[in-house]
């Protein structure tokens, strides 16, 4: 009795160990790429999944060995990029800033692609940012186009004269967004005033206030708004007020139309430039950081018929 | 191939292992020592992080940095002690409620949800580029908190505090303020368990707000390994303390090891969990069964 805990113990070990050599596979020599990501997330698994269709059509499938680790929070991706270090992968891709943040603790000579990042300057840390890293460190950028986003609030609402911006306090990479789109928007002879809420409790008033103050209502890029669309939604759709969105999820939500990024395209682009470190030899700290290639004009059916608001023929409707 | 990988891969994890072993020790102490489930320390972790990130880059000396965000640590665990023994919510409830609040309290600390700490701008002492020297740093901290808390738990207030987790209705009859103790205990622990966060944001390189989410089992995780590892050999208590940082390190040296096999860490908090699970269980499935033996004999004697 007294070893019941010795035996089982080892039980659990050679437990452990027998299901992790079932997904164990080796091979010859190629190139060996660990891929970091955060966390599961629709997002950020299509940027992972882009990645690795670019990389196996640049590369050929049979000459690369890709292991895709998913962290689920912050402190794993330690672990997991310190695997990959000491395993001495050819190139590690960081999906979501902490996964950067991790890896370029963990190797200053490894190449390091990342993808999903608002702002690599803020993530990594680095005042005047230019472009490029100078460093093991080049990836692509989930940032919205902003100014086209502003310039479509003009398109779809000609009338428009002020907008109210939601956006949780909280968010680093919203209140980037907010102080560029009003910019572009004071370009456009629109005045935007911020709203923000510190979390979905108190974001029924702030939104009241905001419809009660201006035409239309733009909501960012963010995660804590996305998860809140019913709310906004339900305060603005009984009082006929548009709400513009900086990406498709918060548009399907309570949005009438969005020009987004694919996280899928900026995931590809990212392993084209895996390809070019890794085949060609390039140098990472020499590439320019890469943004999406192309943006797609999105609308939501069904709260564009409510409104009576008809889009232009170039949008596509969620879903479709 | 594989093995030379996982050897070299060894230091990282022993790093890890032993900062979030002093994060058990700090589980220790409340789960142990005052036998009180704290979940605040999933909050106090983040919160060491988070002050230290923005004390270093406000410009704060590095090592009173690390005081702060022990002292920050403190104040959470006081607020736990309070809620629980002076308003009279139950000790789990309480580390719950602190938590929660304290996601409120980091984010408004670093003013958004993650902060880079780049270690070639500011002067870490941790970090995950120099790893050896992290590792005979954490050492030395490891052996200095130990030795504090040998100290202490010696002193007349530290034993009056173990009397109290020992049992709290003896220790209130012999005249113990074991009210006082719990408070004391707690701020010890999430004092404690914040140290250990100002030094994973050094390691890592950043700070997030949901740093210390699951800390807790991890935490247990160690404490139960070291126990069931080295229990049967350290009885003194500051060996105890010793073998639940060895435990932090192992869980990680096992963790590395999973993942150098290529198992999907998906499933790594499942087997978190499950290993607490058993190793919590498995010492009142051997009383249960120790009690079993007993009984026919008593049977017996009243059959006769």
């Amino acid at each position: 009795m007294k070893n019941v805990k010795r035996l089982s113990a080892f039980v659990l070990a050679a437990v452990f160990i027998c299901m992790a050599f079932t997904s164990c596979s080796g091979g010859a020599k190629k190139y060996t790429i660990g891929i970091c990501q955060l966390m599961k997330h629709d997002a950020l698994d299509a940027a992972t999944q882009g990645f690795i269709d670019a990389v196996n059509q640049e590369l050929g499938e049979e000459n690369v060995d890709i292991d895709t680790q998913i962290a689920g929070e912050a402190p794993v991706c330690t672990t997991i990029v310190n695997t990959f270090v000491s395993r001495k992968v050819d190139l590690i891709m960081a999906n979501a800033t902490d996964a950067l943040q991790s890896a370029m603790q963990a190797t200053k000579d490894i190449p390091i692609v990342a993808t999903s990042i608002t702002s690599y300057g803020v993530a990594m840390d680095v005042e005047d940012f230019s472009g490029k890293t100078g460093i093991n460190v080049t990836g692509t950028s989930d940032l919205a186009p902003l100014d086209q986003q502003a310039a479509m609030i003009k398109e779809i609402c000609p009338d428009t004269k002020t907008v109210g911006i939601i956006y949780c306090s909280s968010e680093a990479n919203s209140l980037y967004q907010v102080q560029e789109i009003t910019k572009e928007l004071k370009e456009l002879g629109i005045t935007a005033s911020p709203y923000s809420f510190s979390d979905a409790a108190d974001l029924r008033p702030v939104v009241e206030k905001a419809i009660s103050d201006n035409d239309v209502l733009y909501v960012p890029t963010d995660n804590t708004a996305a998860n809140s669309t019913g709310i906004i939604d339900g305060v603005a759709r009984p009082k006929k007020v548009p709400v513009f969105s900086g990406e498709e999820g918060i548009c399907k939500g309570c949005g009438i139309v969005t020009l987004t990024i694919k996280y899928y395209d900026i995931g590809f682009q990212a392993g084209k430039m895996a390809a070019e470190i890794l085949r060609d030899g390039k140098n990472p700290g020499d590439m320019e950081i890469a943004f999406a290639p192309q943006f797609t004009k999105e609308y939501n059916k069904e709260i564009c018929e409510e409104l009576g608001i008809t889009v232009p023929s170039d949008y596509v409707a969620i879903g479709d | 191939m594989f093995f030379s990988a996982f050897l070299a891969s060894l230091p990282g994890a022993v790093a890890n292992g032993i900062i979030w072993g002093i994060m058990a020790v700090g589980v220790y102490i409340t789960y142990k020592v005052l036998d009180v489930a704290d979940l605040t320390v999933d909050g106090s972790m983040s919160l060491g992080g988070s002050v230290l990130v923005v004390c270093v880059i406000g410009g704060v000396n590095i090592y009173l940095s690390m005081l702060i965000a022990f002292a920050a640590g403190c104040i959470a665990g006081l607020v736990t002690g309070v809620l629980h023994t002076k308003l009279g919510i139950p000790a789990i409830l309480a580390g719950i409620l602190t938590q929660l609040a304290l996601y409120s309290i980091n984010l408004n600390i670093l003013g958004k949800s993650n902060q880079a700490l780049n270690s070639d701008r500011y002067p870490l002492f941790i970090s995950m580029r120099f790893t050896p020297k992290t590792i005979l740093v954490c050492l030395g901290i490891t052996v200095f908190l130990i030795a504090v808390l040998y100290w202490f738990f010696g002193t007349e207030l530290g034993h009056s505090i173990r009397a109290t987790g020992c049992n709290h209705a003896m220790a209130k009859a012999n005249g113990i303020n074991t009210n006082r103790n719990i408070i004391i205990g707690l701020l010890l622990s999430n004092g404690i368990v914040a140290v250990s966060g100002a030094m994973l944001a050094q390691y890592q390189g950043f700070t997030e707000v949901n740093m210390g989410r699951g800390a807790i089992v991890t935490g247990l995780a160690a404490v139960i390994i070291g126990d069931v590892n080295f229990g049967k050999i350290f009885k003194n208590f500051a060996l105890r303390l010793l073998s639940t940082v060895a435990g932090g390190v192992i869980y990680y040296i096992v963790m590395t090891l999973v993942i150098n096999l290529g198992m999907n860490t998906d499933d790594m908090k499942l087997f978190s969990s499950i290993i607490v699970a058993l190793f919590l269980g498995i010492p009142y499935w051997k009383n249960k069964l120790a009690e079993k033996k007993v009984k026919p004999a008593k049977e017996s004697d009243e059959n006769a």
